[in-house]
């Protein structure tokens, strides 16, 4: 028994557990078992059980019937649930909703205040955990001013502070870009590896579960793969059973498979170059014979251009905490395009996007502008200036309603949007604001339209409150809610955020459908490239308020060396070219996952070669 | 509408005044305003106005911004000093008209309730631009812990103070986002009349509510995880302390003090020949 204690850092036996109202448990009979100083990753769909299973782990929620032990203690036992939180930290999703302090080292102080640490030994806590964390020079500054990846660690430098042995994540890199993401997960790796930490990491990235030395995948509240995530994400088809979606790499390997190559199931981008070139060299294909990837540079200017000249924005201008959001971009975004704008957190994506529909107005319309006056010896000041289709957004006769309903604007999270008692009427909401005097009738057809065509049942959700609905759903509605006025252009700020990967996939689907039934142009702000390099005809990067870059995909993610030195990601498949450009060969394709597939079987010969 | 990341009205220097304890700063404040309202006579007035002037200068917020909180008042300190104008009993009549009667007591005391509202609002606003809500926060805290003793509740009014500190940039944020999203969507809030007007906040309303109520419960289970309990076995981490700077204002508070009896017993035989000027009220 006590050399179990110490090999078994948690043991839970039989965990069942069911919410208050719920028809279906959370969990049903989950047993684990997670070793002192051992990295364990936990994958499943949303709702899979997941949080449930960590929120019993330190006694946040109690468990129906089964039986928790950490640190061989149980968890029922008297107080027990008190020390096993000592021990157990957890950084939860949201990095705003576990911040108490306005500065950094007094949030970082809360916990170890509450279990009644001595004040110097305090200071010495928070000095280390913000080492571990790598955020020394932040000790007192307002979270308000971190970006997401930096509130996020200040989370765990809090959780630290406890000086806890266990360490659990609860999709705490979901709500984060690429750059905040590595951030994180940098920092709980250096834990397990130099402190010895026990980690639990739930996540929906497969990049991060393969981190882990061992790999949990959970379905509707069991689990039902257990192993290393190597074997787990290589099983590839089987996971799709378990409402996960495959993994890129394997869809690749799948279709190159397909073709006849001989492709071991692989999930890194290294070892996938590595198997396509023993393939090639097998055939005998040398480098440099493959032809250029045409790219088509054959969309047309239409009657729904934007234009965007010299546009700059400050916020709280003459104040102490102005601050430059817009440094002068200049886009133009052709009508039909499915337009991505990629950026990480603060490069002014969201500043950019609400100019668009004149959520934020160009200064010359305001009432009270005047325009500035030439200084001797500098260049005469720049107006910017704005043009969607028709509208010019620079002219104070501009009609912004009509402007407003003719470019929707999809916001992040739009499901915290909705506000109506019934689905109907939420929908019905931006229809009746644009369109007045509209019959019942004109109105009904309307909104029974726009759910169809967001794939929801309107007879069955209509009348339904939106926030009894799942959280996919309530994302439908609130698109629906959008594009109710059927507007030419549609814009989405991160549409797929804080979905599962199935989710992520069914709502670019959707979106794909409306671009070609509903709206003339799709644009997507997003940090996702893979997300931008297989759905998108075209793409801009933007960084520090600038435009860095603006181009089709294959020729954007040809630069990767300096997207990456931006703190950007690059797609898989362009990394895969990558390593395959270092091994002398150059595969141009257009960065989808069919489209560079395709290129690759070409270059090898066809597919019944 | 609310476009501004900041909130309140904080301007960072890095002067004499904001690094002084925060409590020094609430205690001089409460002072200043009890010898303003004890003040009596214009030579006690100005004994306060060099000293808030001094504070002024040595916080080195611009003047105009100091200035600019007293905006908010312009209607009260227009409004009270009208009707102590005309309703002012007094021995010089200096002006009539039908029933309304001006005397030369009501001038110099509407005068003199202009000046002492002027610098009260002054005088607080030096503190809000040095004093960080945070800091200031801890100053009341600290200040009101005596009250422990009567089983007040002030470490749980502290938290929940300095959460609603922390979250009030959050829910801005949030709100704007509202705000704009469903102005997007064709709402107007800007036109139509008040009951109108009151009706278009309701989508802005609900969403912020359902959202604030989210936020809660994640930070309520964040603080739960975190072993919160009260304010049982609890440690403090940060300590206020006094330094040299809140002796210097103390000593120059404590002079104020003394300046403004001696001035307040002594008025008369400063100048007497121009007495009935100065003093105010007797």
């Amino acid at each position: 028994m006590e050399k179990d204690n110490e090999e078994y850092i948690i043991k839970c036996e039989n965990l069942k557990f069911t919410y208050a109202g719920a028809k279906q448990p959370a969990l049903c009979g989950v047993n684990l078992e997670v070793k002192r100083g051992e990295f364990l990753s936990v994958v499943g769909h949303n709702g899979s059980g997941k949080s449930t299973l960590a929120r019993l782990l330190n006694g946040l929620l109690e468990a129906e019937s089964g039986k928790v032990s950490v640190l061989g203690m149980d968890i029922s036992e008297g107080n027990n649930a008190v020390e096993i939180r000592k021990s157990v930290g957890m950084v939860f999703q949201n990095p705003d909703n576990q911040m108490v302090a306005s500065i950094v080292e007094d949030d970082i102080a809360f916990g170890p205040e509450n279990i009644g640490i001595e004040r110097e030994e305090i200071g010495r806590r928070i000095a280390w955990a913000l080492d571990a964390v790598g955020m020394q020079e932040f000790k007192e500054t307002t979270p308000s001013r971190l970006s997401g990846g930096q509130k996020q660690r200040i989370a765990v430098a809090g959780v630290l502070a406890m000086k806890p042995q266990i360490l659990i994540l609860d999709e705490s890199t979901a709500m984060l870009d690429p750059k905040g993401r590595r951030e994180v997960t940098d920092v709980i790796c250096r834990l397990n590896k130099e402190e010895g930490m026990t980690v639990i990491l739930i996540t929906h990235f497969m990049e991060e579960a393969l981190l882990a030395d061992r790999c949990i995948v959970m379905n509707r509240g069991e689990i039902v793969l257990s192993g290393t995530p190597e074997k787990i994400f290589e099983s590839g088809n089987e996971l799709e059973t378990y409402n996960l979606a495959l993994p890129r790499i394997s869809k690749i390997a799948n279709s190159l498979r397909a073709a006849g190559m001989e492709i071991k199931d692989v999930l890194r981008p290294e070892q996938l170059a590595e198997e396509i070139s023993k393939n090639f060299v097998k055939r005998g294909i040398v480098v440099g014979q493959f032809k250029k990837y045409p790219i088509k540079d054959d969309i047309k200017s239409g009657d729904w251009d934007i234009e965007i000249k010299d546009l700059t924005y400050t916020y709280s201008k003459k104040s102490p905490f102005a601050a430059k959001a817009l440094k002068g971009v200049d886009l133009s975004i052709k009508e039909g395009e499915f337009f991505g704008i990629i950026g990480h957190t603060g490069s002014g994506k969201s500043t950019l996007i609400q100019h668009l529909n004149a959520l934020i107005k160009l200064p010359q319309v305001e009432k009270r502008y005047r325009k500035p006056k030439a200084k001797k010896g500098m260049p005469p000041p720049v107006i910017s200036s704005i043009s969607v289709g028709q509208f010019d957004l620079g002219d104070k006769k501009c009609k912004f309603k009509e402007l407003r309903a003719s470019v929707g604007m999809v916001f992040q999270y739009p499901e915290y949007q909705l506000f109506a008692d019934s689905v109907f009427a939420d929908v019905a909401f931006g229809l009746k604001n644009f369109k007045k005097g509209l019959s019942d009738e004109e109105v009904e057809r309307a909104v029974k339209e726009s759910l169809e065509v967001v794939g929801l049942d309107y007879d069955e959700v209509k009348d339904k409150s939106p926030f009894d609905l799942s959280g996919g759903q309530k994302r439908r509605v609130a698109i629906a809610g959008v594009i109710v006025t059927k507007p030419q252009i549609l814009v989405l700020d991160e549409p797929a955020a804080g979905l599962d990967p199935k989710g992520k996939d069914e709502i670019m689907e959707l979106l794909h459908k409306l671009h070609r039934e509903w709206c003339k142009t799709v644009i997507i702000v997003s940090h996702d490239m893979d997300e931008v390099a297989d759905n998108c005809t075209k793409a801009a990067v933007l960084s520090d308020g600038k435009i860095f870059a603006c181009d089709y995909p294959e020729r954007l993610f040809a630069r990767s060396n300096e997207l990456i030195s931006l703190g950007l990601d690059i797609p898989l498949t362009a990394k895969i070219s990558n390593c395959l450009k270092k091994q002398g060969m150059e595969v141009n394709s257009d960065c989808t996952v069919e489209g560079f597939a395709n290129a690759i079987i070409e270059l090898y010969g066809g597919r019944n070669a | 509408m609310l476009n501004d990341v900041t909130f309140g009205q904080f301007y960072p220097t890095k002067s004499f005044v904001h690094k002084l304890d925060p409590r020094m700063k609430l205690l001089a404040l409460i002072a200043y305003i009890v010898l303003l309202f004890c003040a009596d006579n214009f030579y006690s007035l100005l004994a306060c106005a060099i000293v808030l002037f001094a504070a002024i200068i040595a916080s080195r917020v611009p003047f105009g911004r100091v200035l600019k909180s007293v905006k908010a008042i312009i209607f009260i300190l227009i409004f009270t000093s009208v009707l102590n104008l005309f309703f002012h009993g007094g021995d010089h009549l200096l002006w009539q008209w039908k029933f309304i009667k001006i005397y030369q007591e009501g001038v110099i005391f509407a005068v003199f309730l202009i000046l002492r509202l002027f610098f009260l609002v002054m005088g607080s606003s030096v503190l809000t631009l040095t004093t960080t809500p945070v800091a200031l926060t801890d100053g009341i805290e600290s200040l009101l812990t005596p009250l422990k003793w009567i089983r007040f509740p002030v470490h749980e009014l502290a938290l929940i103070m300095s959460i609603a500190l922390r979250f009030i940039p959050t829910l801005i944020d949030e709100t704007n986002r509202i705000i704009s999203a469903q102005k997007a969507r064709g709402a107007d809030f800007e036109s139509g009349n008040l009951f109108k007007r009151i009706k278009a906040i309701i989508p802005i309303l609900i969403p912020l509510l359902i959202s604030a109520f989210r936020r809660a419960e994640e930070l309520g289970d964040a603080m739960d995880a975190r072993c919160y309990s009260g304010s049982k076995n609890r440690t403090k981490y940060k300590k206020l302390k006094f330094g040299i700077r809140d002796l210097v204002t103390f000593l120059v508070f404590g002079a104020l003090i003394a300046g403004v009896v001696l001035l307040n017993i002594y008025c008369f035989q400063i100048c007497p020949q121009i007495y009935e000027f100065v003093i105010v009220v007797r």
